[in-house]
């Protein structure tokens, strides 16, 4: 045995320890003893399950481009109505048309004339006149089709980081998230089932924080809770209930009254099912809160008993007009409230929202201040005195344990923080695949597989007895080595059943090799060469015919990768590494191991073939 | 030294005559494409199936859920509950699942939990309930799962809610959408399978829903492109493959191979039309698959006569071809065998998935060894005869000097 050999079989034996080494976590993670790894192996890569495997979602979102242009038209032709308001003209009329036409609709001709280049220089590089009509009086303006490929791609762009940013606060492993042209695809595999439609809400939600006053103490609740008694048969879920409270400062008292049910639903049907005088003045509306009795109720009996504390919905009467909203944020963290020790969210504004949130809370000072969210009261706090300094504070529900209250502070910092969707999505794929379907398909699999490589590995003894041992052995390896390479993949590499497809057929090439190969040398036994001179020439022979069979493949999978999507990506990557693994071990690695086993026989010996 | 024996299960020396069959399993070949090609167009109109393939809507478009039910249903029930639903073609399937017995698979066309025609009955109801003037925009796109809409006043949000009650729309979100001054609402429908197990309990009893384990769903648009995506990588991975092999061998070598794989992919693809398998993108895997193995069964017979045609001068160019065939046989029959069983055992103890990529795989196994010898080998001689007229001498012979510097 030469030295050349002998460096040869080190460098083998370090190349499987390393794949050894890198496989470890996965293995580990996949047995569910993660915790039994030394340290220095936690961090490692690991082989990521795709969703047909370990289930969870699949969204694909395309980002409605358009949308995110004809609003910013809609809100364009807003802003020349106010401005053609500023000079007088009131009888204007400013509407879009399809996704990028302002059509300008006047009463008479010296109206239409303000609009020239002058008054046009505000949306400069935004609007430009696109045609007149001075018998009708309008004008026809057009958005700027470089502004309107600008906001496209903003829109695009914009809703990939805002879903990126609250996915990533999820807590789920692994979540990608990646463009692909207009569209966005979240996969988010290992999601339980549990969690996709709060996962899907979360994604989609649109996050509207609106700041309101209470008006307390109206005429119309008191009449409404008149009412109240008189549809009693209709609405017997509905009680009226009294609120109270004193200003600090100069302790003068404010009284309310409001409604209360445990469904939300029957509140709203009832509000909506109210005519004439009771109807709801238009300037004001009705807000809900979900809540329940607390310690400070001014009912004893709640009070005593914890376990009576129930949750109900009220309602709360609210100037429709918003005092400020979300727009206006600029940050959102998690804190705990120092005296209850739950989570709440504080928010910050910028400069503008500040002065507005200023402005309010002093010129309503005692009164209650509806904190909004998504059409639900989050909370309603007494504003005691002016508040500078652009902060605010959202405390949660004060229901479930606090695991989930802290979860539900994350969620809302999440969307926050990351701010309105620029545009709406459109959900145009969806898989949702639940971990126990896919446990079931890969038991299946490994059944069958297991199956199926038993059977070959027994064959292969069977006929080629000792070089069937050693095909064997290099087949091990060679699957050792796919697995290693995948898990070293940047990101570590994720497996799917068309990944699966992927190795089984290479797994299949790698018996065709040694089976060529085999053949050759039997050819060449027959033909009286002797056991060294037939395998140096059976490997050399048979190396340019596997080599043609491998890289025709690997063009293949090189093609597919790169035009292929999501399961023939998947189909190519491990085709391409299989490949190249098969090169190694059916070609080299198995050489060495009968030099090896050629190696200590006399020349005359037969070889076990 | 006394001549080793080896468990062989064709003796060496065989010489089967496969050249002089050419013409009539070419021609069975032929048949068997335009079989495969045939069922297409009569799938199409067969009553019973109705699609060219059985495609899945990763193809057509569409959801597709698994359902689990408490009890035993009746697939015609469960069918007409749908339609009555909303969701008319609704095809059920029983399927075998281990964990829920009563388990189908529904297959329909919506993607979305609102139909086009629903969304405009939707609008007008907006309108005779709340005013001709007062809806400004109402914004559905066909697929969507939220409605925009924009109002000329303030509008109460249970109002909205309401309308879309009566009209059928139920359990939805609506809330204000951007400035409070836009008067936009944003109308969030709820998702297709809450939809689905609604529709279903509402006929069949609360509760007989158990399970969804699982949902897909499929724009249209992204169906088309998927499947586009599927063509074209296929397409561009045969064209470099042709140019691969024609650097490597010559280009006579070219058209055989790719015949051979075409006729193998589309031998796979009739299988499937016959049999009206589920047609999805792992059966595009599965193809992909059967491709490479045939590709590198090809390559093994056709490296053969490569190494044959400069090695026997002396004989004719189809014997050649005979010889090599006859010399890579064992080899030939042992690959097939080995992985046809693999797959076989796949094929019988996988489920769902796997199935169908182990039956692709059978197929292929077959029609993929023997493609090699009776399609791609027959075209080889005839591209020889008709441009050469030599022994078959390849032009380029790199890698035989390197096979001789070796040996």
């Amino acid at each position: 045995m030469d030295r050349n050999f002998l460096t040869r079989v080190t460098a083998y034996f370090l190349v499987t320890v390393a794949a050894v080494v890198f496989l470890t976590p996965s293995a580990a993670t996949w047995l569910g003893k993660d915790d039994k790894l030394p340290k220095w192996m936690q961090k490692m890569q690991r082989i990521q399950l795709g969703l047909d495997l370990q289930g969870g979602l699949h969204l694909v979102y395309e980002v409605q481009v358009d949308k995110a242009v004809s609003d910013k038209a809609d809100r364009m032709a807003s802003d020349l109505e106010d401005k053609l308001r500023k000079q007088a003209v009131t009888q204007v009329r400013a509407e879009r048309f399809g996704k990028d036409e302002i059509v300008l609709q006047f009463k008479n001709a010296a109206d239409a004339a303000k609009v020239n280049r002058e008054f046009l220089r505000d949306f400069k590089n935004r609007l430009y006149e696109d045609s007149r009509d001075a018998a009708k009086f309008e004008v026809k303006l057009k958005v700027d089709s470089d502004y309107v490929d600008e906001q496209r791609d903003y829109a695009v762009r914009q809703g990939k980081e805002t879903i990126e940013n609250r996915v990533n606060k999820l807590g789920v492993a692994e979540p990608n998230v990646f463009r692909k042209g207009n569209d966005i695809v979240v996969e988010l595999p290992g999601l339980k089932p549990d969690d996709f439609e709060r996962v899907k809400n979360l994604i989609g939600r649109t996050a509207q924080l609106e700041f309101k006053m209470l008006d307390d103490g109206s005429e119309y609740m008191k009449k409404i809770a008149a009412a109240v008694s008189s549809k009693k048969a209709e609405f017997p879920g509905i009680e009226v209930g009294h609120d109270g409270w004193a200003e600090k400062e100069s302790g003068q008292g404010h009284s309310d009254v409001y409604l209360r049910a445990k469904d939300r639903a029957e509140l709203e049907r009832f509000f909506a099912s109210l005519t004439g005088d009771d109807l709801l003045p238009t300037d004001h509306e009705i807000g809900y809160e979900q809540t329940q009795s607390r310690d400070d109720d001014e009912d004893e009996d709640n009070k005593k008993s914890a376990v009576a504390k129930e949750r109900y919905w009220r309602t709360y009467y609210l100037h429709r007009r918003a005092e400020l909203t979300g727009e206006y944020i600029t940050d959102a963290e998690t804190t705990w409230d120092q005296q209850t020790g739950r989570p709440e969210v504080s928010i910050s504004f910028d400069h503008e929202g500040a002065n507005l949130f200023e402005k309010a809370s002093g010129s309503n000072i005692g009164r209650k201040m509806a904190i909004i969210l998504d059409e639900k009261i989050n909370s309603a706090p007494v504003i005691e005195g002016r508040i500078g300094g652009g902060h605010a504070r959202i405390t949660l529900g004060g229901m479930g344990d606090p695991f989930q209250m802290q979860q539900e502070a994350k969620d809302l910092v999440a969307v926050l923080r990351t701010g309105a969707l620029p545009a709406p999505l459109k959900k145009t794929f969806e898989t949702q695949v639940g971990p126990t379907l896919g446990r079931d398909a890969v038991d299946k699999a490994k059944f069958s597989m297991i199956v199926g490589s038993l059977a070959v590995i027994l064959f292969m003894l069977l006929y080629y007895r000792v070089s069937g041992l050693i095909a064997n052995i290099a087949m091990s390896l060679n699957i050792l080595y796919q697995l290693a390479i995948l898990a070293l993949l940047p990101g570590g590499g994720t497996l799917t059943l068309p990944g699966i497809a992927g190795v089984v057929l290479t797994v299949g090439m790698a018996v065709d090799a040694n089976i060529i190969v085999y053949e050759r040398i039997r050819e060449e036994l027959r033909a009286g060469k002797s056991a060294r001179g037939a395998v140096e020439a059976g490997f050399g022979r048979a190396f340019w015919t596997i080599f043609d069979a491998h890289v025709t493949n690997l063009v293949a999978g090189i093609v597919l990768y790169s035009f292929g999507t999501g399961p023939i990506r998947g189909f190519a990557v491990t085709l391409m590494i299989g490949i190249v693994a098969n090169l190694f071990t059916s070609v080299w690695l198995s050489r060495a191991m009968f030099d090896f086993y050629v190696g200590r026989r006399s020349s005359s010996a037969h070889l076990s073939i | 030294m006394a001549k080793q024996t080896f468990f062989e299960l064709i003796k060496p020396n065989h010489n089967f005559e496969f050249i002089g069959r050419m013409r009539l399993l070419l021609g069975i070949s032929l048949v068997l494409v335009i079989i495969s090609i045939g069922m297409l167009p009569l799938n199409h109109f067969l009553p019973s199936r109705g699609h060219t393939l059985n495609y899945s809507i990763d193809f057509r478009g569409g959801t597709e859920l698994q359902i689990a039910f408490d009890k035993p249903q009746d697939p015609a029930l469960v069918r007409a509950t749908m339609s009555d639903g909303g969701y008319p073609g609704t095809d059920v399937v029983s399927m075998k699942d281990a964990i829920h017995p009563n388990t189908f698979l529904l297959r329909f066309g919506a993607v979305s939990p609102l139909s086009k025609q629903k969304a405009d009955l939707l609008h007008k109801a907006l309108q005779t309930k709340l005013g001709e003037d007062a809806v400004r925009k109402f914004e559905f796109s066909d697929g969507g799962d939220k409605i925009y809409i924009r109002f000329n006043k303030a509008v109460e949000t249970e109002a909205i809610v309401g309308v879309l009650n009566d009209a059928g729309v139920k359990n939805n979100a609506v809330q204000r959408f951007g400035r409070p001054e836009d008067n936009t609402y944003e109308v969030i429908l709820v998702g297709l399978d809450v939809e689905v197990k609604r529709t279903l309990e509402a006929k069949l009893g609360a509760g007989s829903v158990v399970a969804i384990p699982s949902v897909e769903s499929v724009g249209a648009k992204a169906g088309a492109e998927l499947r586009d995506d599927g063509i074209k990588s296929m397409l561009f991975a045969i064209l470099c493959i042709m140019v691969y092999i024609a650097v490597r061998f010559d280009f006579r070598y070219g058209p055989g191979t790719v015949a051979a794989l075409l006729h193998d992919a589309i031998l796979v693809m009739g299988a499937f039309a016959v049999t009206y398998r589920e047609f999805s993108l792992t059966t595009i895997a599965a193809i992909l698959t059967v491709i490479g193995y045939s590709m590198n069964d090809t390559i093994v017979v056709f490296d053969r006569i490569r190494e044959n045609a400069t090695r026997l001068r002396d004989k004719k160019f189809d014997r050649i071809v005979n010889i090599s065939i006859n010399e890579t046989l064992s080899r030939t029959i042992l690959t097939s065998a080995t992985v046809f069983f693999v797959t076989l055992a796949m094929n019988v103890w996988g489920t769902g998935v796997i199935r169908d990529f182990a039956f692709a795989m059978n197929v292929g196994v077959i029609v993929g060894t023997y493609s090699s010898i009776f399609v791609a080998a027959p075209i080889l001689i005839w591209l020889n005869e008709r441009f050469f007229k030599t022994t078959g001498k390849p032009t380029k012979t790199r890698s035989s000097s390197a096979n001789k510097a070796i040996a």
